[in-house]
């Protein structure tokens, strides 16, 4: 029995451990090849700052069993729109909170159209990407150039630093994990996600879940926004256009269930989303093609997923 | 009699009034704006290529899908399939129908694959779809060093665009899926699976070749998608990252469509119904030069406001119907 439960706690720790050695393994070839390691470390950190930051609000809907995949959008949309009030106003601060509202505005927005009409929410977040893909191509075109937005560099240039975005995604992280560990509102939203008509049963309301998940949902979305004009104040189409999938990625890799529940773990967001831009930069150091790159990306994801997870095997397929 | 030609005309109705519904706000969206739907063989052509490809990729999704099944690799599949199939074709000097097998083969493989790993390695299908796609992404880039592959200049693979050819695409394309899923020992499983998977397993039925037997035939289904969509253009562009999910994303419309027409026939029938219905949509705004931004708005309002009809259907035909005012006027 004692084994058995050591064996499960290291099974838990797999992405940990994952993420553990992709550090050990970038030191050792970033040493070897003599590369600038601090300077590396920093480009990961700006690298996986967005999808942690995005991914870890993220988690408070997969916990419920759900899926959203209009994040990525929902963070170009957001990012545009903070920059045309940042160079309509010329205020950071203003900036700031634009992007948290259009993003908070957004996932309400897909909440409430979930639940008033009784629609899946996945699919109401498939039309909702295509709906905030136009937008930023219509955004771009009213109020930019017609291919770009642009904020100017030099006044996001002080925020463009490693402390501070670190400090961003502490807070935002410490926020999650309080009200994810250590209130109500998280283990509603776990007993909502392992067993939806239990927590039915027991007075737990559906649509308050879904609400408060979409709501820090979309502040984790709104800071990766903000975060993404301080990275590349010039915003085009295809600003965090990769996000989205990155954000899924991300959250599976960090060793969180997919149908959520009880098992859902907070941290899940920022280990994965570490663990998968070091594995990309391991993989520039190897100096493999990109499609390669990706190949090798897609084994080390499903092997790591695999062992996260091989105490929960079934005698059925899982749908 | 009477009772019985008036259900068959009920049906009747209610089969057509999606795609002959949508076909006459289209034509007179483009009448007012002075516009011919069909006014040259090019339209023709577009309107059969949609609603083939949408079709097949709407077999496809929906293969799994309705399994519960969640598959993001369909459109990786197509383009890796597409890339060989080219790519072999066009330096052997091969012909047309070469392609097209090759290309099918090629689907057929490679779904075959993402159907062994999902059953070996038991995850949710989601995930292990999401590294498939990965893969095969990352295989097609690898092939063609990214620069993707172009033939353009062969007249021969590119000569395959054709209303007959599009036409015996869906013909043949319906005829088997409908055979292979109403007429064989295989799609009783599915669909004994399909609705209770534990009481099927229960009872005999081997999951596991069903589960694989599906990912062969949509990737076979997808080869054939790549195939149409290579020999459209004579090129075909690369994909990393997930560029290749938006395949997937073409396919959800026709396919809550075909749902709601299946109720009244068969379901295949239906999706092939609302392919033709997207097939439509897409020849309006090709017609009327319709910004890609705006397509994209109005399409996925189509899908949301079909999806809220769907889903409170009950509601809005009493609503629409005063319903509930009649009956609480006959009850005074």
């Amino acid at each position: 029995m004692k084994s058995y439960q050591i064996k499960k706690s290291l099974m838990n720790l797999t992405p940990l451990f994952g993420l553990a050695a992709l550090f050990a393994l970038f030191l050792l070839i970033g040493s070897s090849q003599d590369i600038n390691i601090g300077y590396g470390l920093k480009s990961i950190i700006n690298q996986s700052v967005v999808v942690a930051v995005v991914a870890t609000g993220a988690i408070f809907i997969y916990t419920l069993g759900s899926f959203d995949i209009s994040l990525g959008a929902s963070v170009a949309v957001s990012a545009l729109i903070g920059g045309i009030v940042y160079n309509r106003t010329e205020s950071i601060l203003a900036m700031l909170l634009v992007c948290i509202g259009i993003a908070v505005f957004i996932g309400l927005f897909n909440s409430v159209l979930a639940s008033v009409f009784n629609l899946p929410v996945f699919v109401t977040t498939i039309a909702m990407l295509s709906v905030l893909n136009a937008l930023v191509l219509v955004l771009i075109k009213v109020n930019g150039t017609g291919s770009e937005i642009a904020v100017p560099a030099a006044a996001v240039r002080p925020l463009n630093n490693t402390p501070f975005k670190i400090m961003v995604l502490a807070v935002f992280f410490f926020l999650s994990l309080f009200i994810f560990s250590f209130t109500g509102v998280g283990r509603m939203q776990k007993f909502q996600g392992g067993n939806p008509i239990c927590a039915k049963l027991s007075g737990i309301s559906e649509k308050k879940m879904a609400v408060i998940a979409f709501a820090m949902s979309g502040i984790g979305v709104g800071l990766g926004a903000f975060l993404s004009i301080i990275y590349a104040p010039t915003l085009t189409r295809n600003t965090a256009s990769s996000v989205g999938m990155d954000v899924i990625i991300a959250i599976v890799f960090g060793g969180m269930p997919v149908s959520g529940g009880a098992r859902s773990r907070i941290y899940a967001a920022v280990i994965g989303a570490f663990s998968m831009t070091l594995l990309s930069q391991i993989m520039v150091m190897f100096n493999l093609n990109s499609g390669i790159g990706q190949m090798v990306k897609a084994a080390i994801f499903i092997l790591v997923v695999f062992l996260a997870t091989s105490d929960q095997r079934s005698r059925m397929l899982p749908r | 009699m009477n009772t019985n030609n008036n259900n068959i005309f009920t049906r009747i109705v209610k089969i057509a009034v999606i795609p002959v519904g949508t076909f006459l706000i289209v034509f007179l969206l483009c009448s007012l704006k002075g516009v011919k739907l069909f006014e040259t063989t090019g339209n023709w052509i577009l309107f059969f290529r949609a609603a083939a490809s949408v079709m097949l990729v709407t077999f496809a999704l929906s293969l799994n899908l309705n399994s519960g099944r969640f598959d993001f690799s369909i459109g990786s599949v197509a383009l890796l399939s597409s890339v060989i199939s080219a790519s072999i074709c066009n330096s052997a000097g091969l012909s047309t129908p070469v392609m097209l097998a090759v290309s099918m083969l090629a689907g057929t493989l490679f779904g075959m694959l993402s159907g062994a790993v999902y059953v070996i390695v038991k995850l949710p299908p989601i995930i292990v779809s999401l590294g498939v796609a990965l893969f095969y992404e990352g295989l097609a880039f690898s092939i063609t060093k990214g620069y993707g592959v172009s033939f353009v200049a062969n007249k021969e693979l590119t000569s395959f665009p054709s209303v007959v050819n599009y036409l015996l695409v869906i013909g043949i394309g319906l005829i088997v899926f409908i055979f292979l899923f109403d007429y064989t020992q295989f799609g009783y499983d599915y669909k004994a699976l399909m609705s209770g998977q534990k009481v099927a397993v229960n009872t005999g039925i081997r999951e596991i070749p069903n589960a694989i037997g599906c990912y062969t035939i949509s990737g076979a289904l997808m080869g054939v998608v790549g195939f149409i969509s290579a020999t459209n253009t004579g090129t075909i562009q690369m994909a990393l990252n997930f560029g290749s999910i938006g395949t997937m994303f073409t396919a959800f419309l026709p396919m809550f469509i075909g749902g709601f027409i299946g109720r009244f026939c068969n379901e295949k029938i239906g999706y092939l119904l609302g392919a033709v219905t997207t097939a439509f949509i897409s020849l309006m705004y090709a017609r009327l030069n319709v910004d890609s931004s705006i397509q994209q708005i109005v399409t996925a309002l189509i899908l949301v406001g079909f999806l809220i009809y769907l889903n409170n259907e009950n509601k809005i035909l009493e609503l629409v119907t005063l319903k509930n005012y009649i009956n609480r006027r006959k009850n005074q």
